[in-house]
């Protein structure tokens, strides 16, 4: 809301040292928050009103003409191209010297051997392009007198506050409101009318026949009509076109003009119709049908349902009530007969309709946030005033209404206890004044306990809580006393889930893992891109029904979309060096992948890790390029932490390395992968050697707890056993045939673990085989195992695996 | 007894010489073999003890028992010195340059706005508050409805929305689990909601995607100066120092009265007037919170005429920039690591 404080002295006299800062900082703090203070001619200096004295054709430039002009005080010569002028006309005259609101000053300057001083203004050189032709001069009305300095005329020296109304002040959507408001925050100031406020007599029955308003909708409050004839449309008062290009109105005609500054200054949204483009002479306010469509002013065709309200003569819609206007009833330029509209409609519907149909109308604007329910009257007079003024037309005709019932303001209480409870100020007395400066009167009461009565423009204060925010606005925030909550009702808890989250991203960071955070969303490509199948739970992502781009269109599935992502970006800023980067959050899932199942989702806490090596892996430790077996341990010694035991299993995703892949499984479920990223997707990154982990990470956030096992007492004794395997043979596969080997015999008990140390293939091992070594750990908890005895034990493990296949070498 | 057939004082001067010259471990040897080898001084005083008169024997043995004893001591502690020079030359002759990059060298890092979100987390944990967390995909209800914000209530305007086909939105704030919590532990509570909130919106400075933290405190009569001090602590705390701020009234409709919370400029504290961060007002906005408004208390299953209690609504995000002077929004959630190895 734009707040020109010009006309803002209509409604009110502030104290005259209460500059346009203090009054920003003291709407800020009491919650209407001002964005700025505009000074549009703080830079404009010396322009003055002139008489153009004569006018003579350039000696040599056939375009131009010289101009001789009087200020009064000087006579000056300027030359110009403009064409709208003759003698005796008034204009506004920079002479050199001068500064323009933009801040550009002016000069001498010669046209064909003619000097001209300075220059003769348009509108848009004012900064007021929206007021007139901007081809021709600026003409001012006759009655500027030469001489006067343009920041005292027409406002044009005004200061607009650009203020920022919240949802539930409505009536601060007009300059009465603010006028209110201002005087509420400012005891001492006083509230006052403008002259076209003053209630003139209108009692003449209409000199045109009209039937009748009838309001079936009770959804319209009342509805009522004026009328003004005789009306010629031309362009409105200057004062009254920089007035409404200062509170953020472009002048269109007089009579709409009238509607539209009746709203700035008052809060009621207008609408003016042309009597004779009525359908018929009579108005209905109903509902619209389901399916009903109708054509708004600003050419859509518009289709409505039952909730909408319309205004309709004889059976066709000429308006969405509060909302927007038709196309075929407006005001055009041979207008005579107008017929004001001034109506209340319920908030609730017309914020339906408007949220429903994206129209953010000026009217729908302020009916969503509820206009006084009283205004509709006395805005309909001062319109007709206007129309009067301005448009030369009649208006002593008698306005015709039509009311339903409208809900009046209900008494409110406010009790000491409740204000000092939350306010810490407990004074009822100073309270009811500060409520009586916001237009909120004092019915009756005690010093423990008051009722108040809320004006018709409050909607918004109806239970104790807003009584006291009143108070608690007028009296700042700032010096109430600090306090902290006492006794705890419970533990404090941090919660599995974040306690988890913390541990995770404590232990992959101290391993030089970098915490990323990408979008919750997925493109449009983003399955092709990761090669999923169709089927695949991850290729059905939740859908946004109104996504901003196609970039962001659907919820993850996969944190994997975000890394490699992530890992583009990266490479992208010329990083080199090697790369290793996790991140946790939800991804989203439909519930067994039905893609009709409704009103429910899974949202799963996931974790996903990426290393690469860098563009640039040259490095002093040559052995040190990481590789599957680096990211898998970190995620085994992340799991392990925890207390689970992960096991790796060969495994397939489409979008990792047929030969590179494996499963994690933790007590038997599946709970992720770890892998190489796919050959084709490294290609397309450019790059070699990625790999990824993804893991859903719910089992993670209980510590599994195992029972204590001592140590045993007795030295151990280690024997080494170097094992034949085919290429495919896995080493898990090995280290099980070994324990249960042993078992088979017994022997478990003294096991007490098994190493892979050396895995070799080459020289000296057949073709499509490899060698693996292990070194084993026997130990008794009962005694100290002697030599004889394990080699017994050993030799016998040699025979059962060479039973069972292996060649022991 | 004559000198002559024990003279220990001899043996001990001829020792202390021989060892003295000893420099290596062969040579060590060598003096030990001729001193207490088989053919050894010592060994040859030892035995020439028998000779000796039973009165004479007695004093004799002591002393050379003290040489023997002297004479091993000394041998040892050569040894011990012979072994440290050694080691020092195989020390020396190994050395490296200590300043090579370590192996492994990868450097983890925080994200700025995770590390803000686990730190008010412990900063609010010791004021007493738990975590509560709630669903990112949120039912219009939870989000919207019970927060006392109809469907068709111009407050809607103020959050731009994400719809699900099914109806559901993307939750814009971290505000429905106020509701939530109340509907499942009652009243007195205190919890704050850290995550994920969505909005639709995308320009330099709105991400569709940011992070917030609600609080929410529910008690017998509590009072706003609880939630200003409760804030003023939480802000000292999280920025290590006192800073000014200060509240400016204001409107959520889930609360009421509602505020806005604005601490000094952690940039400039206010004497720049050309500062980028706080744009040269001096202070910066951070928080809107407010008393809770009794119909949401209501739509929590409690009693608004026992409890009351307020809520506060953190813009993580801005927290971060603001701590670790991130200028660029759009810089935190690309996952560039460059940004998030320069360092905060
Ligand atoms: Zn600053």
């Amino acid at each position: 809301m734009y707040v020109s404080l010009e006309l803002l002295k209509n409604f009110i006299e502030l104290e005259p040292e209460i500059t346009p800062e203090d009054l920003a900082e003291r709407l800020t703090f009491s919650g209407s928050e001002v964005e700025s203070i505009i000074k549009p001619a703080e830079k404009l200096s010396g322009v003055v009103a002139a008489r153009i004295d004569s006018i003579e054709k350039h000696p040599t430039e056939n375009n131009l003409s010289v101009v001789n002009l009087n200020t009064g005080t000087g006579e000056y010569t300027c030359v110009t191209a403009a064409k709208n002028i003759k003698k005796g006309d008034m204009i506004f005259y920079a002479r050199a010297g001068s500064i323009l609101p933009n801040g550009q000053e002016l000069g001498i300057k010669e046209f064909g051997g003619v000097q001209s001083n300075g220059m003769m203004l348009s509108a848009a050189e004012l900064n007021l392009a929206d007021i007139d032709d901007p081809t021709g001069l600026l003409i001012l009305p006759s009655s500027a007198r030469p001489g006067d300095d343009a920041k005292n005329l027409y406002h044009i020296g005004d200061i607009i506050l650009d203020v920022s109304i919240t949802p539930n002040r409505g009536d601060l959507l007009s300059l009465l409101g603010m006028a209110r408001e201002i005087k509420g925050l400012y005891p001492k100031a006083v509230l006052k009318m403008p002259e076209w406020l003053r209630p003139v007599k209108q009692d003449r029955e209409w000199s045109e026949k009209f039937n009748s308003i009838s309001i079936p909708d009770n959804g319209c409050y009342a509805y009522r009509l004026g009328l003004a004839t005789n009306a010629v449309m031309k362009s409105s008062p200057l004062t009254a076109k920089i007035d409404l290009v200062h509170m953020g109105m472009r002048p269109i005609v007089n009579a709409v003009d009238v509607t539209n500054y009746i709203m700035l200054m008052l809060g009621q949204p207008l609408h003016a119709f042309d009597l004779n483009t009525l359908p018929e002479r009579e108005i209905t306010v109903r509902a619209a049908h389901d399916g009903e469509t109708m054509l708004t002013l600003d050419g859509k065709e518009r289709l409505l349902t039952q909730k909408d309200m319309l205004i309709t003569s004889g059976g066709q819609a000429v308006a969405i009530a509060g909302v927007m206007g038709g196309e075929l009833t407006g005001i055009n330029d041979d207008t005579k007969t107008i017929v004001i509209e001034s109506a209340s409609f319920s908030p609730v519907r017309v914020g339906h309709t408007s949220r429903r149909l994206g129209i953010n109308s000026e009217a729908a604007f302020r009916f969503s946030r509820t206009v006084d329910p009283a205004l509709s009257k006395t805005a309909l007079m001062a319109a007709s005033v206007l129309m009067r003024d301005w448009c030369g037309a009649e208006i002593n005709y008698r306005p015709m209404s039509a009311e339903n019932n409208i809900a009046e303001p209900e008494p409110v209480k406010l009790t000491r206890k409740k204000l000092s409870v939350y306010l810490s100020f407990d004074n009822m007395n100073a309270a009811a004044k500060i409520l009586e400066g916001f237009g909120i009167k004092y019915l009756s009461g005690n010093n423990d306990e008051m009722r108040f009565m809320p004006p018709t423009w409050r909607p918004d204060i109806k239970i104790e809580e807003d009584l006291i925010e009143e108070i608690g606005r007028f009296n700042g925030y700032n010096d109430a006393p600090n306090k902290l909550p006492g006794e705890l009702p419970r533990r404090a808890d941090i919660g599995a889930e974040m306690s988890c989250a913390g541990f995770i991203r404590n232990t992959l960071i101290s391993r030089g893992y970098s915490e990323i955070v990408t979008y919750s969303f997925l493109p449009e490509d983003f399955s092709e891109k990761l090669l999923l199948d169709k089927n695949d739970i991850r290729s059905n992502p939740i859908m946004i029904a109104n996504p901003i781009s196609r970039d962001q269109i659907s919820m993850r599935t996969t944190l994997v979309y975000g890394l490699l992502s992530a890992l583009k970006n990266t490479l992208a800023s010329g990083w080199r060096e090697p790369v290793r980067i996790f991140e946790q959050g939800r991804i989203f899932l439909k519930p067994d992948n039905d893609l009709s199942a409704p009103n429910s989702h899974f949202e799963p806490n996931h974790l996903a890790g990426l290393i690469f090596n860098g563009t640039d892996n040259r490095s002093i430790w040559n052995d040190r390029a990481q590789d599957f077996y680096d990211i898998k341990s970190d995620l085994s010694a992340l799991i392990k932490l925890r207390g689970y035991n992960p096991e790796f299993k060969a495994g397939h995703e489409n979008f990792t390395h047929s030969g590179q892949t494996a499963f994690i499984i933790v007590d038997g479920v599946k709970v992720g992968f770890v892998a190489r990223l796919k050959l084709a997707l490294e290609q397309e990154l450019n790059v070699e050697g990625v790999y990824i982990f993804e893991i859903d990470t719910e089992f993670l956030k209980d510590i599994k707890k195992r029972p204590f096992a001592p140590v045993s007492q007795f030295p151990a004794s280690t024997r080494d056993i170097s094992i034949l395997v085919e290429r495919d043979k896995n080493s898990e596969q090995v280290i099980d045939d070994i324990k249960t080997s042993l078992a088979e015999d017994g022997n478990n008990k003294i096991l007490d673990s098994i190493r892979l140390f050396d895995v070799y293939s080459g020289k000296g091992i057949p073709e499509n085989s490899r060698s693996l070594a292990f070194t084993i750990t026997y130990r008794s908890r009962e005694s100290t195992l002697k030599d004889n005895e394990v080699d017994l034990i050993h030799m016998a493990l040699r025979e059962k695996l060479k039973f069972k296949g292996y060649t022991i070498r | 007894m004559p000198d002559d057939l024990i003279n220990i004082a001899g043996v001990k001067e001829d020792f202390k010489n021989s060892l003295a010259s000893a420099k290596t471990f062969n040579e060590l040897d060598e003096v030990r073999v001729k001193f207490t080898g088989k053919k050894g001084a010592l060994t040859l005083l030892l035995r020439s003890l028998g000779k000796l008169a039973p009165e004479e024997r007695k004093e004799t043995g002591q002393k050379l028992n003290l040489l023997r004893d002297e004479i091993e001591h000394d041998l040892t502690t050569a040894a011990t010195k012979i072994r440290a020079a050694e080691n020092e030359k195989l020390e020396l002759d190994s050395r490296i340059d200590v300043t090579l990059t370590p192996k492994n060298d990868f450097n983890g890092a925080f994200h700025p706005v995770m590390q803000t979100m686990h730190e008010i987390m412990n900063i609010m944990q010791g004021l007493g508050y738990s975590v509560a967390l709630g669903p990112e995909i949120e039912e219009d209800f939870y989000n919207f409805e019970c927060l006392n914000i109809p469907k068709w209530h111009p407050a809607r305007d103020m959050q731009d929305t994400f719809y699900l086909p099914d109806g559901k939105l993307l939750r814009t704030h971290t505000s429905p689990v106020q509701v939530h919590s109340m509907l499942e532990f009652g009243a007195p509570l205190r919890i704050i909601c850290p995550g994920k909130v969505f909005r639709r919106d995308n320009d330099t400075t709105h991400s569709p995607m940011f992070n917030q933290m609600e609080g929410l405190l529910i008690d017998r009569d509590v009072s706003f100066s609880v939630l200003k001090g409760t804030m003023a602590e939480m802000l000292n705390a999280f920025f290590g120092r006192s800073l000014k701020y200060r509240f400016r009234a204001s409107y959520f409709p889930f609360t009421e009265p509602s505020m806005e919370l604005d601490i000094e400029c952690v940039k400039c504290s206010g004497h720049d007037e050309n500062c980028r961060v706080c744009h040269g007002t001096g202070w910066l906005e951070v928080a809107g919170m407010g008393m809770v408004h009794p119909e949401v208390i209501k739509a929590g299953k409690i009693d608004p005429e026992i409890y009351n209690g307020f809520a506060f609504g953190i813009g993580l995000d801005r927290m971060a920039m603001l701590k670790y002077g991130i200028n660029d929004l759009r810089l935190l959630f690309n996952g560039d690591i460059s940004f998030l190895q320069s360092g905060f």
